[in-house]
């Protein structure tokens, strides 16, 4: 490599945006102890802290105070992963000082009041979530069915590629109405990775058709609306590409089906 | 670059006294580091609440991980700031997922952290002024890649899509933008070419 490359590599690692081979062989090298490519990284990385130390901004007192609690329970290095305590923005320690005296008893009962309202409010809130949740699901169910009930409604049948063999999935598919995609026995993707459902038609590049995940069965599902664009598809495939998803597939192919 | 403190209090002699167990140095270090945490945590997210939880992390991790700090590997403001950045971006994405909506563009969020007065002036050192006033002398398609990379987590080939340029260019960019601020940061010419 010559320096120039190790200082395009260098700075794409450190602003994080070098991916899939680059930053395998980046990181390689890190690890190999390669002291040029060590420095490299060492003068951007440094160069970054300058940068965010130009901005400073004093954090919430919250954050320390919750810190110091954490750390006074844990030694350093304890691997036992400890919940982020909740921040509590109601807490504060004017109350002892202004719970004091006759004020006391006027003062519950204000609280008393606030807290009941507060519970209501919340139980409110819950209420027209759920109420939110269910009608876009009842939305999503009469989509489907929608689709499965239309004639022209064609199946695509995917199979799993060298990555996970055993990987199954089906697309129901419309091309005006859009599409029900369902994958099995894919495995977990890795941290900061996602699958990426792709629609090919003919020669033209794969339109992507939405990321999903998968659960701890590796089960995953997507609904993905017309695509724009994309007349006649003639095959599906999945990605295993940045969380987040790319425009154009960059990862290996996990699931493939032709139309 | 560590503040003029006491030859106990710099970073390097702090993380080591956190190594061991050392609570006062954590609070320390916190004292003197956090800010410049928080500023970049705050610039990637928006909302207070989930940059407070983050900020929170970042430390947690540095009590965890104190003991695997190489200062041969670089400095621990870099150390810091790149677990800041991480996190922060992390958090950013999943977000982002979650919310399936866009966040601000980059414009905005830049304009925010402009006008945003530092709380304590005084602490800025003079290489960092020169670092942000090289960051605003960049030319412009040099600046937006960085602040692409460093401030929303974009990749670089999410960086060419968003800008409609070759991979390549994007590349090109982000090294000699970098290059650029180094050189600030070590008190060189900066040349507005």
């Amino acid at each position: 490599m010559t320096r120039e490359e190790i200082s395009e590599l260098a700075a794409a690692y450190a602003l994080g945006g070098l991916e899939g081979a680059e930053r395998a062989r980046f990181e390689a090298r890190l690890r190999a102890g390669d002291a040029e490519v060590l420095a490299a990284l060492r003068d951007f990385e440094d160069t970054l802290a300058g940068l965010a130390a130009a901005a400073p901004e004093t954090p919430p007192p919250a954050v320390k105070a919750a810190l110091m609690e954490r750390i006074a329970a844990a030694p350093p290095a304890a691997r036992a992963p400890a919940p982020v305590r909740p921040l509590s923005r109601r807490r504060s320690a004017i109350w002892p000082v202004v719970l004091s005296g006759a004020m006391a008893a006027g003062l519950a009962a204000v609280v008393v009041g606030w807290t009941v309202s507060a519970t209501y409010e919340k139980r409110l809130d819950a209420l027209a979530r759920d109420a939110d949740q269910l009608k876009a699901e009842l939305r999503r169910q009469q989509a489907v069915i929608g689709i499965l009930r239309d004639p022209a409604t064609q199946v695509v049948a995917l199979a799993g590629l060298p990555p996970a063999p055993g990987a199954r999935a089906r697309m129901m598919w419309h091309p005006q109405a859009g599409g029900v995609f369902v994958a099995t026995g894919l495995p977990a993707p890795p941290e900061g990775k996602a699958y990426q459902l792709w629609a090919i038609a003919g020669s033209n590049a794969p339109v992507s058709a939405g990321v999903f995940s998968v659960d701890a069965s590796g089960t995953g599902s997507l609904s993905v609306r017309p695509l724009h664009g994309v007349a006649a598809v003639s095959a599906f495939a999945v990605t295993l590409e940045p969380a987040g998803g790319l425009p154009a597939p960059s990862g290996e192919v996990y699931l493939l089906g032709k139309s | 670059m560590p503040p003029a403190v006491p030859g106990s209090e710099t970073f390097p002699a702090l993380i080591a006294r956190i190594a061991s167990g050392d609570r006062d140095a954590f609070s320390r270090f916190y004292d003197l580091a956090a800010p410049m945490a928080f500023g970049l945590i705050r610039r990637v997210l928006r909302d207070p609440e989930a940059a407070a939880e983050v900020l929170q992390e970042v430390f947690w991790q540095v009590w965890q991980e104190a003991p695997q700090y190489d200062p041969k590997r670089g400095s621990p403001e870099a150390w810091l700031v790149m677990r800041a950045k991480t996190r922060a971006i992390d958090r950013l994405r999943s977000m982002r997922r979650r919310d399936r909506t866009f966040v601000a563009p980059v414009d905005e969020s830049i304009a925010r952290a402009e006008d945003a007065p530092a709380e304590n002036p005084a602490v800025v050192a003079e290489e960092r002024g020169l670092v942000q006033t090289a960051l605003a002398q960049l030319p412009e398609a040099q600046r937006r890649v960085i602040e692409l990379a460093f401030f929303e987590g974009l990749t670089q080939s999410e960086i060419a899509t968003r800008l409609g340029e070759p991979l390549g260019t994007v590349k090109t960019r982000a090294r000699l933008g970098l290059e650029r601020l180094r050189g600030a940061l070590r008190g060189e010419r900066v040349s507005a070419t």
